[in-house]
């Protein structure tokens, strides 16, 4: 199945839609110099081929290159990625299995409640009351990436502190700086909670329906006559069939992730691949719009492939004797 | 014992699963108070500019919020635009923002998966092809995409979400198809000359619309936030146009208010906020409720 | 004094949505030692729930409501007998496995697909036999055995004397907590091992190395049912209760199962209860044999007896329901449904459909008293 999604170009789709800007069909000498009036197999052609050699083209927003403002967005929206992603992991799993237990308890109910909600709530809303209190109310996590004065730090002293991953919290440790790493750190707080709660919701409830599943099945029946006890058949023996259909959901999750950092990035004011999206979207930036497209689908794709290897990983029954 | 009709008794066991839950009847009160203020708009709050209902009527251009006032039950947002007349309308547009994206993405997904399911084959193996593809990027991003292709407005944000939607439909109503192709039932209207076309809408459709159904209700609640999203960041209908995410991009900037009381301007957006809220919950309670109650593991334990 | 397991009264209630199901009214049975105990009666007469109900795996919504389940073994420090019942939830899951074991009917889903078989037999010596497997690692790590680091060696010969310590140490629970040091127990593998290997072995399956290693898609069903009589018999139960464990394998599997089951209680176990609705099976296997119908048991005595002289019309209708080979004509059956149980008929559950029932049938619910020494009835015919 994933050689299938491999041979699969998933920008192909992407450029269907993004058709020929509206705005330049006025100026007929740019209608000509970029080619928008040849009929469309032969633009996606030259854009397939433009990409290939690694040329994505313009960016308005970021007056500059596609490909070198890629590399200063990216490591942003990583940050926030490799932070979230084991929160979510961690707390989802935990939660999910508790409440699996359980079942109809006061924690299963409270653990529903949460689930259900965290779902209904738009992640943009959700970061904005969040900024509303924690921000407003007590300024304790404000937005942004870095504050003021650590980004004056940065520009002051080039030679003191060197760029190694982009990722800020990490650079600060490398440079010995604790205060920019932690100072980061701060910033992260808000994007990181919001993130882990509107996607935590559904994994949530996927591991607890998992877990429930499990429960009623014979083979759990059958380590209880043996003598073992609850909390071992929890573990060790429901909770691994119950990660089947939790990393069948991964995917899900991932893209769910990137929607969620979309919001994210924009309300707490954070210059990542999700912000340079909607900042690109609002101001019809085409080039952008592809690149990105481009990105998430070979994201996704990749994401597809671990996915699989997952499921070699736990199920025994997959592996290829 | 008297005996019941089994259909019936099935039906009121089906009811009584789907209200044992006090979230299902939650959300069903949800729904109905939204129904009901939805279709009372033009009595709720009475519109200024008959041509369009939806345009929010604002008096003046002072970019501040104003609080709650007798003129303005919920007080105005940036652009003195009145909020309560902007929820009440805006309810409308939720609605048909969802039933609209709802029913197209069902009406293409059902369909091919229908005839993916059915068929089988070669034809299966492009239709999926085609839907892996759609699979790829994650929801928001295509929406943004086509919507960015297609200009702004509110139906281009309803057809974006439409085109993207569907492809979710497809999977679940072939695999349902897939498990009951091969039943003899099936088999026995092929071979007595039954067309295809009736074979798929008398017998197998009536059978496996249930998980597409169940799916849908669960997926409406996201249309909406995605919607708001759009229009939140400018994407959807023009200024002052009734809608609940437009509303709270109008209060962007006035979340946190002067130093001495940042709760000041909650209201701008708290209450386009709590309806979304409610209005998603509502539909995402009442799906998890049909699903709850359909799922046959969970049933007669 | 010669019982095993004495069940007294036992009452045991699910409580669903159409109401609450009765399943077990006021059940009591004798099973001695060293004899083989066919439970026998149609599918939903609560023969399982009797056997889960003895185990206390009941889950809910059902619940055991009443009686007493005395359990007499040795094995209790003096003691004659301890109602199961009363213990807690830990006693019940030491002795689950290593006193009363059970194995069940579906041996395709009995297995934990993830899991290898090794470890799933591993698992009942490392829970059961914990310290006799300490002990063992304790003296080979003296008398060095293993080949590790001298340094490891002592550092492993420490824990291991501590941990057998009747007093918890409270480093060793520290140790557990920290993800390294937490397999310091690692050695009892190789030894669970071992013994895994040995019990593989007892039980005839050929290659036990290759089968430790492997998953349970791997084999067929008759091993698969093998492996889960391994399982129980891992840590060497005084009872073993078998739930139809032979009904979902094909005929000539079910010989070899059987035949080995009664091999097997040759050494180790004592007694083991059949549940089964197969009267061949009780008339070839078993020495005393239970029948029950809808929650109650209608008679007990030993094989020969209750085939030759059944005494309950229910199961003198149930020997006659059987197909013989010189039978002309219709096959018998018994008139009427299985009673639904959350509205039982009153008085003996089984009036509507007896062809010798009478008035106190419908009122009384008729108590299991014995006509003979060895047999007893739950019939008003008789007292």
């Amino acid at each position: 199945m994933f050689s299938l999604l491999m041979t699969f170009s998933p920008e192909r789709r992407a450029m269907v839609y993004v058709t020929t800007p509206q705005q330049a069909k006025d100026i007929p000498s740019l209608i000509k110099r970029y080619g928008f009036d040849q009929p469309f197999y032969k633009q996606y052609g030259r854009w397939a081929k433009e990409v290939a050699s690694g040329n994505f083209g313009y960016s308005l927003v970021a007056s500059r290159p596609v490909s070198e403002a890629f590399w200063i967005y990216f490591p942003v929206s990583l940050e926030l990625a490799l932070y979230a992603a084991p929160c979510i992991i961690i707390f989802g799993i935990w939660m999910g299995t508790k409440a699996g237990r359980h079942r109809n308890s006061g924690f299963d109910h409270f653990s529903r409640v949460f689930s259900i909600i965290g779902w209904s709530l738009p992640t943009f809303l959700f970061a904005l009351v969040l900024l509303m209190i924690f921000y407003g109310y007590t300024n304790w996590f404000p937005p942004g990436i870095l504050s003021d004065e650590s980004s004056l730090y940065i520009i002051e002293h080039p030679d003191k502190f060197i760029r190694y991953t982009g990722l800020y919290s990490i650079d600060g440790i490398l440079n010995g700086n604790l205060s920019i790493a932690l100072d980061s750190l701060k910033h992260l707080v808000l994007p990181v909670i919001t993130l882990t709660v509107v996607v935590c919701a559904i994994l949530m409830r996927v591991m607890r329906s998992g877990m429930i599943e499990e429960m009623s099945k014979d083979y759990v029946t059958t380590a209880r006559a043996k003598g073992v006890d609850e909390n071992t058949i929890l573990i060790k023996h429901a909770r691994r069939n119950a990660l089947i259909p939790v990393i069948t959901v991964a995917g899900t999750l991932v893209a769910l992730l990137m929607e969620g950092s979309v919001a994210v990035e924009i309300i707490f004011n954070r210059q990542g691949i999700g912000w340079w999206l909607a900042t690109s979207a609002i101001q019809l930036d085409m080039p952008v719009l592809m690149a990105i497209c481009l990105f998430m689908g070979v994201v996704f794709v990749s994401v597809n492939l671990i996915v699989d290897i997952l499921y070699a990983v736990i199920d025994p029954r997959i592996r290829l004797d | 014992m008297a005996t019941q009709h089994p259909a019936l008794k099935e039906f009121k066991y089906t009811l009584h699963r789907i209200f044992k839950n006090p979230t299902a009847i939650l959300g069903f009160t949800l729904l109905l108070f939204f129904i009901t203020v939805a279709v009372m708009a033009p009595y709720l709050a009475p519109p200024k500019y008959e041509h369009n209902p939806y345009k929010v009527p604002h008096t003046g251009f002072s970019s501040i919020p104003q609080p709650p006032s007798a003129e303005h039950p919920f007080g105005t947002t940036s652009g003195q635009y009145d909020i309560y007349y902007a929820a009440v309308w805006g309810t409308r547009t939720s609605f048909k923002i969802g039933l609209f994206v709802v029913s197209i993405a069902l009406l293409i997904g059902v369909t091919l998966g229908c005839i993916a399911g059915y068929y089988g084959g070669l034809v299966d193996e492009v239709i999926m092809r085609c839907v892996d593809a759609f699979y790829a990027i994650p929801f928001l991003v295509l929406a943004m995409t086509i919507v960015v292709a297609f200009g702004r407005g509110l139906d281009v944000i309803m057809i974006a979400i439409a085109s993207v939607a569907w492809r979710n439909y497809v999977r679940v109503m072939r695999a349902s198809i897939l498990t009951i192709r091969d039943l003899d039932y099936v088999n026995a209207a092929k071979l007595m000359g039954v067309s295809d076309f009736r074979i798929m809408m008398r017998h197998i459709l009536p059978n496996s619309i249930f998980p597409v159904m169940i799916v849908a209700s669960m997926e409406i609640g996201a249309y909406v936030l995605i919607a708001a999203f759009l229009a939140f960041l400018g994407l959807g209908a023009p200024r002052g146009y009734a809608d609940w995410g437009q509303m709270i991009a109008l209060a962007r900037n006035y979340i946190v208010g002067p130093p001495d009381d940042p709760f000041l301007y909650w209201y701008t957006i708290a209450i386009p906020g709590g309806c979304i809220v409610l209005f998603v919950l509502a539909w995402n309670l009442i799906g998890d409720a049909l699903r709850d109650a359909f799922d046959p593991k969970l049933r007669r334990e | 004094m010669n019982k095993l397991l004495e069940i007294k009264d036992l009452v045991t209630n699910f409580y669903t949505y159409e109401g609450v199901v009765r399943a077990i009214n006021q059940v009591s049975l004798d099973i001695e030692k060293d004899i083989v105990f066919g439970l026998v009666g149609e599918s939903g007469c609560g023969k399982s729930v009797t056997a889960r109900s003895v185990m206390r795996i009941v889950q809910p919504p059902g619940a055991i409501e009443g009686g007493e389940i005395l359990f007499y073994n040795d094995k209790n420090d003096g003691q004659k007998s301890i109602d199961l019942l009363k213990q807690d939830e830990q006693f019940m899951q030491k002795l689950r496995g290593s006193s009363i074991s059970m194995i069940f009917q579906e041996p395709n889903l009995a297995l934990n697909p993830v899991l290898s078989i090794g470890y799933q037999i591993a698992e009942s010596f490392l829970f059961h036999q914990n310290s006799e497997m300490s002990q063992a690692v304790l003296k080979d790590l003296q008398n060095n055995e293993y080949r590790i680091l001298p340094l490891l060696r002592s550092f492993l010969i420490w824990c291991y004397a501590k941990s057998l310590e009747p007093e918890k140490s409270a480093l060793l629970s520290l140790f557990a907590k920290i993800p390294v040091l937490k397999n310091w127990d690692y050695l009892l593998n190789s030894e669970a091992r071992k013994r895994s290997l040995v019990i593989l072995d007892k039980l005839g399956i050929a290659n036990a190395e290759r089968i430790f290693d492997a998953y349970p898609h791997n084999l067929s069903g008759g091993m698969k049912q093998r492996i889960v009589i391994a399982l129980a018999l891992a840590c060497q139960p005084v009872l073993l209760i078998a739930d139809e464990a032979t009904s979902n394998l094909d005929v000539t599997v079910q010989a070899q199962i059987l035949e080995l089951l009664i091999e097997l209680k040759k050494d180790t176990i004592s007694s083991i209860i059949l549940i089964t609705h197969d009267l061949g099976i009780v008339a070839e296997t078993c020495d005393r044999a239970g029948v029950m119908y809808a929650g109650n048991v209608c008679e007990v005595a030993d094989v020969e007896d209750l085939f030759n002289n059944p005494r309950h019309p229910y199961t003198k209708a149930l020997l006659n329901s059987v197909p013989k080979f010189t039978q002309k004509g219709k096959l018998e059956t018994i008139p009427g449904f299985v009673p639904n149980l959350v509205t039982p008929p009153s008085g003996c559950r089984f009036h509507p459909r007896c062809p010798e029932c009478f008035d106190l049938c419908k009122t009384r619910t008729p108590v299991l008293q014995g006509i003979n020494d060895r047999h007893q009835v739950a019939c008003h015919l008789y007292h």
